[in-house]
């Protein structure tokens, strides 16, 4: 064969090679340069785009329905905004109802404590009551077997697990033999209890006392209001209004004398209790916080045997109680429930644009939304991730039968909240990529200080409720800067008889009966520690203000700027801001001047509004605020005045503000927190 | 060069609201808000409602406290007649400004123009007059 033959016969052969080496290199180009990865998730099952509207196909979708949109801008923004209320409340319910006990969660690392520490818990509770707990962990209940107070349920933290009589019976065993470290009964001596049976009945007296101490800032109570059962009370304790038939009397006394010797994170500060108060508080909780029937419906039940004891031990693995309760000895087992921390994606994957060297610029980021282990391919109902969750939190039953999921009750919006939290998960930070600079850290450095103050500030457990340099609770003001705004006298003063300065806003300060000594150490703590930088104490010299400067200032107050209109000074005026009757002894010169001039420099997001006011006039109205002065009234005429009920709708108001309450009308969407420490 | 996932060629526009507000009017029917409306909604519950409506998040008034009493802001009598502008200026420059009492502070120095904005568009859609919008009949 000549080559011209070749040529002429088989003119296709070296066009065929050419194409096909082309093909074979294409192919090897596409191979090398696709995303297979990013192939392979989009094409894989129906459920990794479970939609997130029912007829509509999420993944051309990546946004949510304009009501869970604030979910979205939590995808980046792990911080709290004071745009996104509704999601800022969804992550505190998140943390409230203890999520981060069975689930990895984004954002959330497990604390100390979940639930309670049960090592004891035999010591302090029966079988029966754990019995009736188990089986429906709500004491309040009324006819349609919920008590709920402005469209928020009061049920307890507590899930409701499905347990069979002999699941229950084992756990209650097994439970109530928990008393490695048994009570020493404390003995009052019997001239305590002459004393306190002399001034009439010691639970009547005891109930004075716990209004007085202010128990119901951390613990609600529920009470009848014409006819109508309202709760009163905080949400940082547990609700106490049958308390009294829960606990063994010798359990409470130890208790309350020394709350850490029970539970080592517990939050309930350890007060100085007089024998007496001790003695008279005691018989009002065993009193009259009880209900006889709360037992009424528990089967009779011997001591508990060995098996069932044994049974109890692995169920209380076996359920996941051991995931929010520790025990000593047991080990809690790891990834008991499915890993959300990327949940949002699999509601609908998130175009993350990310900056990466200029070859892959238009990467998409895909992050593994572990939806594999949830069981919405096997769900009855509609397989769309927003009504997957809410059935999955408020009856798991009806996604399959077997869940191993408790049963939360949570209000309609409270659901939402939730869920909309859940579409912010959008996994961890994409490591060595631009998106890290997008999140901003949540400030999770604690703070502890050293020394003599640092073991009242453990005993008293002021973080729990105050906020320092971005640590602790959002109950009560924010004391990051305390030292440059209150004088040191007043705070000692105040530390000791919290209700006397101003009665309107400190109700809810608990009397711990600190002593002189403990006072004045924190006093001096704050004052010498927690100062405002830039905020020089000495720029003010109070000894130039004149009489004339006052009289000026008074006027401004009362005519120009109208300042009465929200502070009461004497007996008139508004409550949005604090009573000023005592403002000489308890501002700082320099901590009014710099108030007036930028409110906002001072406590962000504080509602009174900044306003141009001019340096001269700054300096009258600090003149005459100065001169507002009031002595101190007698601790137990302030105590008497304020256990008289004269402010008992400052108490509500106080309970209405720190609760993530909702209302029908006119309803605050998460009003939250934020408010109540500048009210 | 990156690999594409096959779309469908349909677009799918997300409906719903940024949120809701119940009718100070008629406690029946819901409001459907805007962004606009619902970030209004949200600085009027921290700012205004103080003193501009009878019931607050924590219960009492301070309306009572004031004088002359400040308009309720479902008042559509009253507001409908003022203008957005009118509105826009009274909340930054302070009742003082525009000759009415000063009880009412300027907050142009604490909120952003677009804060005041939202605020007013929420105004405006609860304070539909009564008339417009009768109460639920109630047998």
């Amino acid at each position: 064969m000549s080559a011209k033959q070749v040529r002429r016969g088989n003119s296709w052969l070296p066009y065929a090679l050419i194409a096909g080496n082309a093909l074979l290199l294409a192919l090897v180009f596409w191979q090398a340069t696709t995303d297979w990865q990013a192939l392979r998730r989009y094409s894989q099952g129906p459920v990794r785009f479970a939609s997130l509207q029912p007829g509509t196909l999420a993944w051309r979708q990546p946004v949510l329905p304009a009501e869970y949109a604030e979910g979205s801008c939590g995808a980046c923004h792990h911080e709290d905004m004071p745009q996104t209320p509704r999601l800022n409340h969804g992550r505190q319910l998140i943390v409230k109802f203890n999520c981060i006990g069975c689930h990895r969660l984004q954002d959330s690392e497990r604390p100390a404590m979940l639930g309670p520490d049960l090592t004891n818990v035999g010591t302090k509770v029966s079988r029966e009551w754990i019995y009736k707990w188990l089986k429906e962990p709500r004491t309040l209940t009324d006819a349609n077997g919920t008590v709920t107070v402005a469209g928020v349920s009061t049920d307890p933290r507590m899930p409701k697990f499905r347990l069979s009589e002999i699941e229950l019976r084992a756990l209650s065993a097994y439970l109530s033999a928990q008393h490695a470290k048994p009570v020493a009964p404390y003995r009052f001596s019997p001239h305590v209890v002459t004393v306190a049976a002399k001034g009439g009945d010691p639970a009547d007296q005891g109930q004075i006392r716990f209004n007085q101490m202010f128990c119901v800032t951390c613990h609600a109570l529920a009470v009848d209001r014409g006819g109508e059962t309202t709760i009163i009370g905080g949400d940082i304790g547990p609700e106490l209004t049958k308390v009294g038939s829960k606990v063994k009397p010798e359990w409470l006394v130890a208790w309350l004398r020394n709350p850490e010797g029970y539970l080592e994170h517990t939050r309930m500060p350890q007060y100085q209790w007089s024998d007496q108060d001790l003695y008279e508080v005691t018989q009002f909780i065993l009193k009259k916080l009880t209900d006889p029937d709360l037992l009424k419906d528990v089967p009779q039940m011997e001591s508990p045997s060995e098996d069932e004891i044994q049974l109890g031990q692995r169920l209380f693995v076996e359920k996941g109680c051991a995931e929010c309760h520790a025990i000593r000895g047991v080990q809690p087992r790891s990834n008991f429930a499915p890993d959300l921390s990327a949940l949002g994606m699999a509601a609908g994957p998130y175009l993350v644009q990310v900056k990466l060297p200029r070859k892959e610029s238009n990467a998409l980021h895909f992050v593994p939304s572990n939806v594999k282990q949830l069981d919405i391919s096997v769900s009855k109902i509609p397989k769309f991730m927003i009504s997957y969750i809410q059935a999955k939190v408020t009856d798991p039953t009806s996604v399959t039968p077997q869940a191993h999921m408790p049963q939360f009750h949570l209000s309609q919006p409270d659901l939402e909240d939730l869920t909309m939290a859940l579409l912010s998960m959008s996994g961890p930070p994409i490591a060595g990529t631009a998106q890290n600079s997008l999140i901003i850290e949540r400030p999770h450095k604690e703070f502890h200080p050293e020394g003599q103050v640092g073991q009242l500030y453990q005993r008293y457990k002021c973080y729990v409720c105050h906020t320092f340099k971005g640590y602790g609770g959002t109950l009560a003001p924010d004391l990051s800067y305390e030292g440059s705004r209150s004088r040191r006298e007043w705070l000692a003063q105040f530390l000791r008889n919290p209700q006397t300065l101003r009665p309107t806003l400190t109700v809810r300060m608990p009397h711990f009966n600190m002593s002189e000594e403990d006072a004045t150490t924190i006093a001096n703590y704050l004052s010498a520690t927690l100062q405002k930088p830039n905020l020089d104490p000495a720029a003010v010299n109070e000894k130039e203000f004149t009489d004339q400067m006052a009289a000026q200032g008074k006027q401004l107050f009362e005519t120009k700027y109208a300042c009465q209109s929200c502070h009461t000074i004497g007996s008139s005026g508004g409550y949005v801001g604090p009573s000023l009757n005592n403002a000489g002894n308890w501002l700082t010169p320099a901590w009014i001047e710099a108030w007036l001039r930028n409110p906002q420099d001072l406590i962000p997001g504080t509602i009174e509004p900044r306003q141009s006011i001019g340096e001269d006039e700054i300096k009258e109205i600090t003149a005459y605020l100065l001169t507002l002065k009031q002595t101190p009234a007698e601790p137990n005429a302030a105590v008497a005045a304020t256990a008289g009920g004269g402010s008992r709708h400052w108490l509500h108001v106080w309970v209405y503000l720190s609760l993530p309450v909702r209302t029908s009308r006119p309803g605050p969407a998460g009003a939250g927190p934020g408010i109540i420490a500048f009210l | 060069m990156k690999a594409k996932p096959h779309t469908e060629g349909k677009e799918y526009i997300s409906f719903g609201t940024y949120g809701s507000e119940i009718d100070w009017n008629n406690p029946d029917r819901i409001l459907p808000l805007n962004y606009d409306q619902a970030q209004g909604k949200r600085i009027f519950y921290q700012q205004c409602v103080w003193c501009h409506a009878d019931t607050t998040p924590a219960g009492p008034s301070n309306r009572s406290n004031v004088t002359p009493d400040p308009p309720l802001m479902n008042d559509g009598a009253v507001l409908n007649a003022v203008s957005d502008d009118s509105l826009r200026k009274i909340i930054a420059l302070g009742g003082s400004a525009v000759g009415k009492s000063a009880m009412m502070p300027p907050y142009g120095r604490s909120l952003s123009q677009d804060e005041i904005d939202a605020v007013v568009a929420y105004i405006r859609v609860i304070s539909v007059s009564a008339d417009k919008n009768p109460p639920a009949k109630t047998n």
